[in-house]
């Protein structure tokens, strides 16, 4: 097996257990796969890329793949990723979430990640579910749907993850779903190349949790499914808005890759903080860096 | 099953022979790694030109390989990376 | 040497500064904020990163991955956002990352009382987080010892490889005293332990002669897996009995083996002593006077151990002192958290606690009223 076989060999672990932990048929290979064609194109290299995660299903992808990788804590990706790209301002940071530990757990630590428009592309895997825990209902599980917390249906309307992207700051926003894998990495790497924070929403599915409980089919059949049910901005703009209901939008939402980013704007304040003295006596004992 | 070529009236038929093959050879050959294989049947079951077919365990394997036409989905959509669709020179054998 | 009147939280500051902290994630709270205003001003005049995050949740994860980035790295709160931080100190122990964790003790619990001083969290600094994990704990008495304690804080976190707290309290946060601070050039800083092998050959969790692990860096050259599930030297996940119960046992044992360096104390005339009083962050400062004026009115056999390391817990140095002392006074402004280990330990030894557990100080006088009770 060589990267002339497949280019995404190159980017594994050779150390780790394959195949990954994942069901059979599960988005998350793809999304990863994805991830790995994107930081190829970028000719990245693998010591100046870092791979971090939360908790769940998506938070297993790191371990697979041979950049600077973090588990972290459930919802906390972001925050970890914060402080590490503080510390390596030119290591390129993504943090994989799913939806339920990006926008549920971690929605704090998300908008405040886009709202300082810190360097770091967030790849949110949305299979509206809480897969890894068997199945409850998440902050995008559709309306009526059933899951394990939600016996009756889901009585909670669903985030607008691309709405409170651009609403919170960030700098570059996109939707894309597994089965569009090449559109997915292409806007990946979009988002790696924007100096601010990005956002990629990755729609999947989960048929072995929200897909059986509510009878929506096998991996190929859920599949089919989000082909069907999605279409680009510019076909959906023609629709009027009881049919947009219910389908997936896939395209770029926002993209400013001239908004000032985070680490780059705390570097002008070193600057800036260096340069005047304040006559402090004790700071002329101290080294600097 | 034997073909009779078709003489036209312009055409030698060793080139139109080759013609007919540019045509319909594959693009790429499609390489599966089964022990990473997990028998999900996305590659077999969105492959446009019907490369693949499952056995009875639901695993690929690839029953026209003559119809690739390197559209690369199955080994971008393989959640285990266990396909890859190598180039093939066109017009000619591997 | 520059001669100052400074404030506690201040002078943690600049302990921070003098041992290399280079990052700082924090969030306001009292009696903590002064900690971070000032890190704030001063880290970016030595090309330090300060960052405000949005809670105290997300503050220990930045200093945990800033410190994963190659900084040394500190966060200040006090009670309900130490309560916040616990889940990133398990896991920073987990993951054996150095970070140093300042918690300027009130009144709790819950919102309590944010001005008034408490010494309530002890028994959280070594257990708040869930599951078995070493910890260092340090507790300071003085405006000097706030300075002294954070420079050691920052550099046994770097030699152990683990997050340490810094167990401070709204009394020696907030009050001024003249320091002497040296330059600081001449204070000693202990790095992490870095590692020379070919990067394929590196294991960040690897066993080693002194039970730890070198570690390096992200992005600058190695590239390794951390996790907070349990894991192999690799740092990949694992189920294995095998990789599980060695991991355990290194952990423990690489705070167990190094006591020595570890426990830092003040004694005064314990030989003989039949009366002992065991004290440590502001109280001690009352238990000092109590037994100066203990002496002062001819009760000699009174002996004092101020602790500056709290946990891991001194058992021998509080056995030594059961075996000769009648009585252990242990004051404390809470209901009674470091006397249950004393009272472990004690044997035949009676242990008496003075306690205020209600924002107000211990006072000498209820210190040496124990001491002359008979």
């Amino acid at each position: 097996m060589s990267r002339e076989e497949h280019l995404a060999y190159e980017y594994l672990r050779h150390t780790k257990k394959f195949p990954a932990v994942w069901c059979a048929g599960c988005g998350i290979g793809i999304v990863m796969n994805a991830l790995v064609r994107a930081i190829d194109h970028l000719g990245l290299e693998k010591d100046d890329v870092a791979v971090i995660s939360g908790i769940g299903c998506t938070g297993r992808m790191p371990v697979y793949l041979d950049f600077n990788t973090m588990h972290t804590t459930h919802g906390r990706a972001l925050a970890f990723a914060t402080g590490l790209k503080l510390a390596k301002p030119k290591l390129h940071v993504v943090a994989v979430m799913g939806d339920g530990d990006a926008l549920a757990i971690g929605g704090n630590h998300f908008i405040h990640a886009a709202r300082r428009n810190i360097g770091i592309t967030a790849i949110i895997v949305n299979n509206s579910i809480y897969g890894m825990t068997g199945g409850q209902y998440s902050p995008t599980t559709p309306r009526d749907m059933r899951a394990m917390t939600a016996p009756y249906g889901n009585i909670e309307q669903s985030f607008p993850i691309v709405e409170l992207s651009i609403a919170a700051g960030a700098a570059y926003v996109a939707r894309s779903t597994v089965y569009h894998a090449v559109e997915l990495d292409k806007y990946i790497t979009q988002a790696m190349r924007t100096p601010g924070f990005s956002v990629v929403e990755a729609v999947s599915y989960c048929h072995t949790t929200l897909g059986r409980l509510n009878k929506l089919g096998s991996a190929v059949e859920m599949m089919r499914s989000l082909k069907d049910n999605s279409l680009t901005v510019s076909a959906a703009q023609k629709l009027e808005a009881e049919e947009r209901l219910g389908k997936i939008v896939r395209g770029v939402f926002h993209n400013d890759p001239d908004k000032p980013e985070y680490t780059r704007l705390y570097d002008a304040l070193i600057e800036r903080a260096s340069g005047g003295g304040n006559g402090h006596e004790i700071r002329t004992s101290i080294k600097g860096r | 099953m034997s073909e009779e070529a078709v003489v036209t009236t312009s055409t030698p038929p060793e080139v139109e022979e080759k013609q007919e093959k540019r045509k319909r050879g594959p693009r790429g050959r499609v390489v599966i790694f089964g022990t990473w294989c997990k028998g999900c049947g996305l590659c077999a079951a969105f492959c446009p030109a019907g490369v693949l077919a499952l056995d009875d365990d639901g695993h690929p394997y690839v029953i026209a390989p003559e119809k690739c036409s390197a559209c690369h989905w199955c080994d971008t959509h393989c959640p285990d990376f266990a396909l890859t669709v190598q180039p093939v020179e066109r017009g000619g054998e591997e | 040497m520059t001669v100052k009147l400074m404030q506690g939280n201040e002078a943690i500051g600049w302990g921070a500064l003098a041992a290399g902290c280079r990052f700082f994630g924090g969030y306001p709270i009292t009696p903590s904020t002064e900690v971070a205003e000032m890190m704030s001003r001063e880290l970016p005049k030595v090309g330090g990163k300060f960052i405000q995050m949005e809670d105290e949740i997300a503050s220990m994860a930045s200093i945990i991955g800033a410190s994963v980035g190659g900084l040394k790295s500190m966060t200040a709160t006090s009670g309900p956002g130490f309560s916040l931080m616990q889940e990133h100190i398990g896991y920073a122990a987990m993951a054996e990352i150095p970070c140093v964790v300042v918690n300027v003790q009130r009144l709790g619990p819950s919102t309590g009382q944010p001005t008034a001083p408490s010494q309530g969290d002890v028994m959280q600094a070594r257990w708040g987080t869930h599951g078995d994990h070493p910890i260092i704990v340090l507790s300071p008495s003085s405006v000097k010892e706030a300075f002294d304690l954070t420079i050691e804080a920052f550099n046994f976190s770097e030699k152990y490889r683990t997050p340490v707290i810094l167990l401070a309290d709204e009394t020696v946060g907030h009050m001024r005293e003249k320091v002497e601070l040296p330059d600081f050039d001449t204070i000693e800083r202990v790095e992490r332990m870095s590692t020379s092998v070919p990067p394929e050959w590196y294991k960040p969790y690897a066993d080693t002669a002194s039970d730890v692990p070198p570690m390096a860096n992200f992005g600058e050259g190695y590239r390794y897996h951390i996790t907070g599930l349990f894991h192999d030297v690799a740092g990949f996940p694992t189920q294995r009995m095998d990789e599980i119960n060695p991991w355990i046992d290194r952990v423990n044992r690489k705070l167990e083996r190094n006591l020595r360096d570890i426990l830092l104390y003040d004694d005064s005339m314990l030989d003989s002593a039949r009366t002992v009083v065991v004290a440590y962050g502001v109280t001690a400062r009352a238990a000092a006077q109590a037994v100066k004026m203990a002496h002062a009115r001819k009760q000699k056999k009174v002996g004092l151990v101020k602790l500056q390391t709290l946990w891991p817990f001194p058992e021998a140095l509080i056995g030594r002192v059961a075996r000769t002392a009648r009585r252990i006074i242990v004051p404390e402004m809470n209901l009674g958290q470091l006397a249950l280990e004393v009272e472990r330990i004690a044997g035949r030894s009676k242990v008496v606690r003075v306690n205020k557990a209600n924002g107000e100080m211990v006072t000498p006088r209820m210190i040496l009223d124990a001491i002359e009770a008979k």
